[in-house]
């Protein structure tokens, strides 16, 4: 070391003139203590853990010249040890046996033994470091010094550390927990460019905690993408700051942008399996039924009209076609009835929009496609139904754009709603826009930076892929996660059950804001995957409160346990108690059709 | 009392043998005796044993029941007692003991008198308990012979006396004291010591005295006392030892113990003042009580060859040649006569005996001169006269032995006093000794440097009270921390700064 200081630390309670313990006096070091760690002994209740203390010292040159340096000594409470040592259990057992309470008695209950074990976060000089960044200690605090908690400006200060010098990147978001006047802000710049994870059991405070950020970054015009499961986001435009940058959509399923084999299984699963026949045409058809709606418009208003009159239905007009099954439905109609009735015309004009010469069959053949649209049409009402749901939850009149890049821009929270699809839907939807994200911006076509924010992320990453939707939609956001940050896409990944998400992706994060958990399965999986949460820190999962968290990685200084600032927009559920949401719900029974049904995939 | 059915087996030879092997360690007690008594003893040591105490057992449960009119012995049975009787009673414990420091070989430097004060039935913690610690470092001293070995004894009588007078004088109320530890030593051998010095004293006060006001009260009241009644019956030189402000240690100890008994009798009900000695070798209740009625016994029916014809032998005529020969002791024999939850008869303990004429050196000084400490024997200036007796609390351990002034024991205070240490005794059935006397000696336990809970306690308490500056003394909180926080090889060699 280039410096002449030597990392001695002198006693304060040594020094000829030793000060009067100060008055927020906690407790002093007792025992051995290290740079890393020290133990204190306190006075009962007067220390909770986690919370934040200081002990006084003296560096001196390592060469004996010039006077100390006064440092104060920054440390954390990790554990709080509790053991009355002045309590026989011989005794206890005989009060047991005798039923005795040990107040009657002339036991000693009084003499608990309550030690603190700290760990030293760091030092800086006394008195002067506007910049609250803490150094490493060197060297151990000295036995027998007192400890005690500094006020609460400086707590704040070395909380925020060197953050101070980059306040346009502070988020406010949290306030310490055993010190509620003690804001705390966290690194936006981290979380935007590093990963985020966000991990707690359901009701723990996941959903508010993340709109609490996204409301902040949403201050500073970052472009956001919340991919929004159950509507937990809708509300955010009722903030008045917000009003004008939140932007609802509601996702439909684009039926023509999947492959053939992705299609015949939402059909499947949406209406019923496929006739032999049906399933060996289905991929000739549908790709044939993709050129027919894939074109410039004026062309679509022609083959509109040809289909409606074909078909002699009307509707198919009035409502123009859409990329959906119902065309799907239709065109194969046509096709159908144009083989059965070996209308060689029609079909030529079909082969020709559709550049498909597959769309001769058989007369045979053809009658027994006849029953297929019936299948497709009961499919797309079903999809029909889900994207209604969809529709409602997300109170949007706005479907994604066809360019699903638009929804990132400057000063723009784009609220994607996927509610009322099941899974594999909202994770094919997922994954499209993510994607195309993605590829614009690799090929720079979209000029802006993004954060993705994923809900119920353990169903879009999770550990073992069941289907090949779910594949898709882990590839892409490992993708993101291993390469975002080199082309300015971040992500934050919500999960109430994170032994169930992909281990790798979760490794990505740099920065953690972990809640209650209590399914032992998640608290080991959490305190394996992040390496900055300490063993001590994990055991207190099980304990926080509603809106407790405990920050760690690049987003804090060091890792503190916070109390999370409410959001100012309400949640979709938390509005509704119980009995109302019944009534909602039996109401848009009565006037809907009934739910998908539940199915396997999607 | 009544003895139950079971118990006229326990008045038959194989009865006590039966009892021997439960109690293990009264087995090994004798099996010990049997290899170091005479060759001839031996054989049939335990048979003997057992015959013997069969016997005495036998004539207590006969007196007991009325067919005895010359008893050898008085048991009684505590009566019984629960927690709900002591109720709202402010008891202290005090205990002393040695602090060494590891150097190259084992030196006490520290002497640390521990203090605990329980109020039964009290359940806020601040108002239920208080504890004190008093270290005092030998080395700070000018009087007493340090050379002695029983120099650091000296020390820690005086400083636990006073820990108990001062316990006594702040707490009106104090029902019970209890030190760990006889009442009163057998003073004699403690005779010849260097006085203390008025500073030595001093040191001592500063700890236990809770204002300065009575601290110089007491040293003056001493002072005056031994000057006027004192010195003038054990020196010649009364004058200038009074001119010195000196304190001849079994003086102010005889003066502490004086104290002690009449602050106790001047409450409206006598505080109980108790000492309660573990593992005892005494052997004077067997000898001047037991054996001295047993052997007058055999004198007056003729037999006094019983023990000689049961060992085979022809020297076991007197109490003292039957003990010295078959190394019984009153615990041995106490333990296998009395039952758990019984206490034997009282008796005025003889420690003074041993109090004759000695040298003694004043501070700084060189020449002996003859001090007559025969004066010191009980009487108005003197040691006050202490009560025993010995109380079987469990079968699986030794009786302990219960020492009281005897000013103060009527049969009623003695009864009160037995009550209370057997209810608080029972609840370390393992260990058969008044629960708040352990407490008192871990709490002030000077650690051995091993990081074991009790060290971690003094360390943590010791640490508080050197933090809001309880201990000034420079030099000794020099020594404290040292001692707190040592650790094998530094502290001690470490170079000032
Ligand atoms: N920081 C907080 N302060 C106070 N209350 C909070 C806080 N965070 C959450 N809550 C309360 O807890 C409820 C649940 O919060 P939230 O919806 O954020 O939980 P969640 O973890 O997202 O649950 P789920 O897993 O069901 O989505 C909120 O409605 C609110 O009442
Ligand atoms: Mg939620």
């Amino acid at each position: 070391m280039a410096t002449s200081r030597s990392n001695r630390a002198l006693p304060n309670s040594q020094s000829p003139a030793a000060p009067a313990a100060p008055p927020s006096y906690v407790g002093t070091i007792v025992g051995e203590s290290a740079s890393r760690e020290f133990r204190m002994a306190v006075a009962q209740e007067a220390i909770r853990e986690q919370d934040l203390v200081a002990v006084d010292a003296e560096l001196r040159p390592t060469d004996g010249q010039g006077p100390p340096e006064s440092i104060r000594v920054w440390a954390k409470v990790q554990r709080i040890e509790r053991l009355n040592p002045l309590f026989p259990s011989e005794a206890g057992h005989e009060l047991a046996a005798t039923r005795t309470n040990p107040f009657e008695t002339v036991l000693s209950l009084s003499r608990e033994m309550v030690t603190a074990v700290c760990q030293v976060l760091g030092a800086e000089p006394r008195g002067n470091n506007p910049r609250g960044k803490l150094d490493q200690l060197r060297y151990p605090p000295q036995p027998a010094s007192s400890v005690y908690r500094p006020g609460s400006e400086d707590m704040a200060r070395v909380v925020l550390g060197e953050l101070a010098q980059r306040a346009n990147r502070a988020l406010d978001i949290a306030t310490l927990s055993n010190r509620p006047e003690v804001s705390v802000s966290v690194d936006g710049h981290a979380i935007v460019t590093r990963h985020l994870a966000i991990l707690a059991m359901t009701g723990a405070g996941k959903s508010w905690t993340a709109r609490r950020i996204i409301e902040q970054l949403a201050a500073k015009n970052y472009p956001i993408v919340i991919f929004d499961p159950h509507g937990d986001y809708s509300r955010l435009s009722e903030v008045p700051a917000l009003r004008q940058k939140v932007k609802r959509y509601y996702a439909q399923f684009p039926v023509f942008e999947q492959d053939s084999e992705t299609v015949v299984k939402v059909v499947e699963s949406l209406g019923w399996e496929l006739a032999k026949t049906h399933r060996s045409h289905f991929d000739t058809l549908f790709e044939a039924a993709r050129a027919f709606i894939k074109a410039p418009a004026p062309q679509i208003q022609e083959r509109t009209e040809w289909l409606s009159d074909y078909l002699r239905n009307s509707k198919i007009k009035e409502y123009g076609l859409k990329p959906d099954l119902y065309f799907f439905g239709d065109f194969v109609q046509a096709v159908s009835a144009a083989n059965a009735a070996e209308d060689f015309d029609s079909l030529s004009v079909l082969i020709e929009w559709c550049k498909q010469d597959d769309l001769r069959i058989n007369k045979q053949n053809a009658k027994w496609l006849e029953t297929f649209p019936n299948n497709l049409r009961t499919a797309a009402k079903r999809l029909r139904l889900m994207e209604k749901t969809n529709q409602k939850i997300s109170g949007s009149l706005d479907p994604l754009p066809n360019d699903r890049t638009e929804i990132v821009q400057y000063g723009q929270v784009s609220v994607v709603s996927l509610a009322g699809y099941t899974g594999d839907f909202q994770a094919t939807i997922y994954n499209l826009i993510a994607n195309d994200i993605f590829q614009a911006r690799v090929q720079e076509k979209l000029k802006l930076p993004v954060l993705l924010v994923l809900e119920e992320a353990h169903n879009f990453v999770p550990g073992r892929a069941n289907t090949p939707a779910e594949e898709r939609s882990i590839a892409i956001t490992k993708q993101i996660a291993q390469e975002g940050r080199k082309f300015g896409i971040g992500l934050v990944m919500i999960s109430q059950r994170p032994s169930r998400l992909d281990e790798t992706t979760l490794s990505q994060c740099n920065s953690y804001i972990i809640m209650r958990l209590v399914n032992p399965a998640d608290q080991n999986f959490v305190r394996k995957v992040i390496e900055s949460l300490g063993e001590d820190e994990a055991r207190l999962l099980p304990d926080l409160d509603v809106g407790e968290a405990l920050l760690s990685g690049q987003l804090i200084n060091f890792p503190v346990l916070v109390r999370i600032k409410p959001p100012e927009s309400q949640g979709e559920r938390e509005e509704e108690d119980a009995f109302k949401a019944l009534e909602d719900a039996y109401r848009s029974l009565q006037q809907g059709a009934r739910q998908p049904q539940e199915v396997r995939g999607w | 009392m009544n003895d139950h059915q079971p118990s006229n087996r326990r008045l038959t030879e194989a009865g006590v043998q039966e009892d021997l092997q439960r109690q293990p360690h009264l087995f090994v007690r004798l099996a010990e005796n049997a290899l170091t008594v005479a060759e001839s003893l031996r054989g049939n040591y335990f048979k003997n044993t057992a015959t013997f105490i069969a016997a005495l057992r036998k004539a207590i449960a006969d007196t007991q029941q009325g067919r005895r009119t010359d008893p050898i012995l008085e048991v009684r049975r505590v009566p019984e007692t629960s927690w709900a009787d002591v109720q709202d009673e402010v008891v202290t414990f005090i205990d002393g003991g040695v602090g060494q420091v590891q150097l190259a070989s084992q030196v006490p430097i520290l002497l640390r008198v521990g203090s605990y004060r329980v109020r039964t039935g009290e359940r806020r913690l601040s108002e239920r308990e208080q504890f004190g610690y008093y270290p005092v470092i030998l080395g700070d001293l000018e009087g007493g012979s340090k050379e002695r070995k029983d120099f650091i004894d000296i020390v820690r009588i005086t400083a636990e006396l006073l820990a108990g007078l001062s316990a006594l004088e702040r707490t009106p109320d104090l029902r019970v004291l209890i030190f760990h530890g006889p009442l009163t030593y057998l003073v004699g051998s403690y005779a010849g010591h260097t006085p203390f010095t008025e500073r030595d004293i001093d040191l001592f006060l500063r700890q236990y005295a809770q204002d300065a006001q009575i601290a110089r009260a007491l040293k003056e009241d001493f002072l005056r006392q031994a000057h006027v009644d004192i010195y003038p019956k054990i020196t010649k030189r009364p004058d200038e030892w009074a001119r010195q402000r000196i304190f001849e240690p079994l003086s102010f100890i005889a003066f502490l113990l004086r104290r002690l008994c009449e602050r106790a009798r001047q409450r409206p009900v006598p505080a109980y003042i108790v000492g309660v000695v573990e593992r005892g070798n005494l052997r004077e209740l067997s000898e001047t009580i037991l054996l001295e009625r047993v052997f007058r016994g055999l004198r007056q029916k003729g037999n006094i060859d019983y023990f000689n014809n049961m060992y085979g032998r022809t020297d076991l005529s007197t109490p003292k040649a039957l003990l010295d020969r078959l190394g019984y002791t009153d615990a041995l024999l106490m333990a296998m006569l009395l039952e758990p939850g019984q206490y034997s008869e009282s008796w005025s303990m003889n420690k003074f005996d041993g109090l004759r004429r000695g040298e003694v050196a004043l501070p700084g000084l060189a020449d002996e001169e003859l001090v007559n400490f025969e004066a010191l024997k009980p009487g108005p200036f003197g040691f006050p006269r202490i009560r025993g007796c010995y109380l079987h609390v469990s079968e699986i351990t030794e009786p302990v032995r219960i020492e009281v002034f005897d000013e103060l024991a009527d049969a009623d205070y003695l009864e009160n006093v037995v009550r209370r240490v057997y209810l608080y005794s029972r609840l370390l059935p393992g260990y058969g000794f008044p629960v708040g006397l352990d407490i008192a000696d871990k709490y002030a336990h000077i650690p051995t440097w091993l990081t074991n809970a009790y060290s971690k306690l003094i360390r943590y308490h010791l640490g508080i009270s050197l933090q809001q500056g309880e201990i000034s003394d420079a030099e000794m909180r020099r020594v404290l921390v040292q001692a707190i926080y040592m650790t094998h090889r530094d502290w001690l060699f470490r170079p000032e700064p």
